[in-house]
């Protein structure tokens, strides 16, 4: 029957032919669809475990709803430290830099920092210890003053160094109550390891001095810290600290940033784009199935005389049902195969084309954190493939089944006479 | 308005012998083939009673009669009804494949009938590259090949030239002295009719007369 059904489909070259391709194209669709968004999946959630610690949370004080508060007070550093599962927390007053506060070379250039962050140097290497890495110098001894650390941006304006280790620099800002311009000097330390991805904890455009200097610049000396990192031992407790610090500080006057969650949300919306996608390539498949029940239609009422011929000498309905089966099965079988082998070309090829566009068009981000280019690679899962190849085998037998029932039904006696 | 229905048979009866060789013969829409289609199980009377070895084959399923068919009946048509993509002995092996033999046994027994209806030389020819009458003869090993004790034909000659036409009655005719199966060839020509032991006459879906000839 299998020959048979070979030979049938043999013979008619150009249709099973074209037949067969709406089966690949399906195929072909849903498995770079799956590969291509797994792949896209994979990446972006590596990307986001770069650009974010997901045991560091970042408290900021107010919220989008009730507006920006005044900042945390040693008291709430020292309360959050206390919360169960927290291992450290450390503040941070950041001054940021405008045309007002500037921070300058001793040639009286700007350097390329965005900011001015205050922290505790020792806190900071601990909570972020593959970030607050040195590139050269040495991170300033505790209680030490007058000291500052840059980032590699900050450092290197246009590949040329403005400031380095054993220079001074000076920052200029205005001071209540007069608004009088006050120079503060500072001597470079070190310069932070170029950090390169983007995400809220890349300093690459910072520049840190110790809290104890930045408390002597500024007035406001009873709620100073503007964010609190908060590092928790256990990544699965995050959440909860999270709502435990919010629950203290009372309703939206203080944002948990928690990446842990982030980074959930965007997983399950890259879910459901991969499954939209999917979707899609479904319908391809369906609509590869109308064909296959197109050409196996055709195919009955063109072959009922054979029909006949086959019902006289003695073939039993089943046997002819089984014959069209069997010839849905074969291109079904075979435009499965060749789907799954152009499906696994075909996202490799995609994902070159996409990442030829994903690259970042590097003149015109001037300035901000440097774009890495997304690189994007397909993941062929065997559990996609032998979905595809099911759904391919489902697909043909389905719609074939209905020709294949009436081929036979077919009155031996009509179809001998069907000319 | 309504369908008009036209009974093709309006009380025929008749038996066959064991090994006989019957004509049936009469003009065209007379209802010879609507008899031939009933005898061999391709289609079902609305009245009336066929019986086959003693058996009322009209109380079986469609897949018994297609067992039927296949094993006890073979079937030669006017239009040869060969499937033109296959070669000759393919065409042949049909009823053994469907049969379920081995195709190493089937190959060996269609080849035999063959030589036997004189193709022995045309074993790998399609049809199309076959004369009528020897189309015709590969029906007949068709029919033959899975041993029926009963043959029909149904105007087997009718689309063949004066000489091959005979060629095939002979053909039919010695086959059936031969291996004693019985035959039923339908036809409208009188003369090919005289080559049979018995003629029944058919009009208008009636028998006219029966006619034995003796030898």
């Amino acid at each position: 029957m299998l020959s048979m059904a070979w030979m049938n489909l043999k013979q008619r070259k150009l249709r099973t032919s074209l037949t067969t391709l709406g089966v690949v194209i399906g195929i072909m669709t849903i498995l770079a669809v799956a590969s291509l968004g797994e792949g896209f999946r994979g990446e972006i959630k590596q990307r986001m475990e770069q650009g974010f610690e997901l045991n560091v949370l970042i408290v900021f004080p107010g919220s989008f709803t009730a507006g920006l508060r005044e900042g945390f007070s040693q008291k709430d550093i020292e309360y959050i430290k206390n919360v169960t599962g927290v291992s450290l927390a450390t503040p941070l007053i950041t001054i940021p830099l405008t045309e007002e506060v500037k921070l300058c070379n001793e040639t009286g250039a700007k350097l390329g920092a965005f900011t001015v962050g205050a922290v505790n140097f020792t806190e900071m290497r601990e909570i972020l210890p593959q970030r607050f890495i040195l590139t050269k110098g040495d991170f300033p001894r505790e209680n030490e003053r007058g000291k500052i650390v840059l980032g590699y941006k900050a450092s290197v304006v246009n590949e040329t160094i403005v400031a380095d280790v054993g220079e001074n620099v000076t920052l200029s800002m205005p001071a209540p109550p007069t608004m009088s311009t006050s120079n503060f000097n500072f001597t470079v330390s070190g310069v932070l390891a170029r950090g390169g991805t983007s995400g809220i904890t890349n300093f690459d455009y910072w520049a840190f001095i110790s809290i104890e200097d930045a408390l002597n610049m500024i007035t406001k000396k009873d709620k100073p810290y503007q964010i609190i990192l908060v590092k928790v031992s256990n990544v699965q407790d995050a959440d909860r600290i999270a709502k435990e610090i919010e629950k203290h500080f009372g309703p939206y006057s203080v944002t948990v940033f928690v990446p842990t969650a982030f980074t959930r949300q965007v997983n399950n919306i890259l879910s459901l784009v991969q499954m939209f996608l999917i979707a899609i390539g479904s319908i391809s498949l369906i609509v590869a199935g109308v064909g296959i029940m197109n050409i196996m239609t055709v195919a009955v009422m063109e072959r009922t005389r054979e029909i006949g011929i086959l019902k006289a000498v003695g073939a039993k309905n089943r046997t002819v049902l089984g014959m069209f089966l069997t010839e849905a099965l074969l291109v079904g079988i075979i435009g499965g195969l060749i789907g799954e082998f152009t499906g696994c070309l075909f996202s490799y090829g995609l994902a070159q084309i996409l990442n030829n566009f994903l690259q970042p068009n590097e003149t015109k981000l001037l300035e901000g954190p440097e774009t890495q280019s997304i690189k994007l690679t397909p993941a062929l899962s065997s559990t996609w493939m032998i979905i595809a190849f099911m759904f391919a085998i489902i697909i043909c037998i389905i719609f074939g089944l209905y020709p294949a029932r009436k081929a036979s039904k077919l009155n031996p006696v009509e179809a001998l006479r069907y000319e | 308005m309504g369908r008009v229905v036209v009974p093709a048979l309006r009380g025929v009866s008749f038996d066959v012998e064991e090994g006989e060789f019957l004509a049936v013969l009469g003009p065209s829409g007379s209802g010879k083939s609507t008899l031939l289609h009933l005898i061999g199980c391709l289609d079902r009377p609305d009245e009336g009673e066929i019986l086959f070895e003693g058996r009322n084959v009209l109380i079986l399923n469609d897949d018994e009669l297609a067992e039927l068919r296949l094993k006890r009946i073979g079937f030669v048509f006017q239009f040869f009804n060969l499937l033109p993509r296959l070669t000759a002995l393919e065409n042949v092996k049909i009823p053994l494949a469907l049969a379920g033999i081995s195709d190493k046994e089937a190959d060996e027994r269609a080849r035999k009938l063959l030589e036997m209806v004189g193709l022995g030389e045309r074993l790998n020819h399609r049809p199309s590259e076959l004369s009528g009458g020897e189309q015709q003869r590969v029906a007949i090993a068709r029919a033959l090949i899975n041993n029926p004790k009963l043959v029909l034909a149904d105007e087997p000659t009718g689309n063949l030239d004066t000489k091959s036409g005979w060629e095939i009655v002979n053909l039919m005719r010695k086959l059936n002295e031969d291996l004693g199966q019985t035959f039923i060839v339908v036809t409208h020509d009188p003369q090919i009719a005289e080559v049979a032991d018995r003629i029944i006459y058919l009009k208008d879906g009636l028998i006219e007369g029966i006619k034995s000839i003796s030898r």
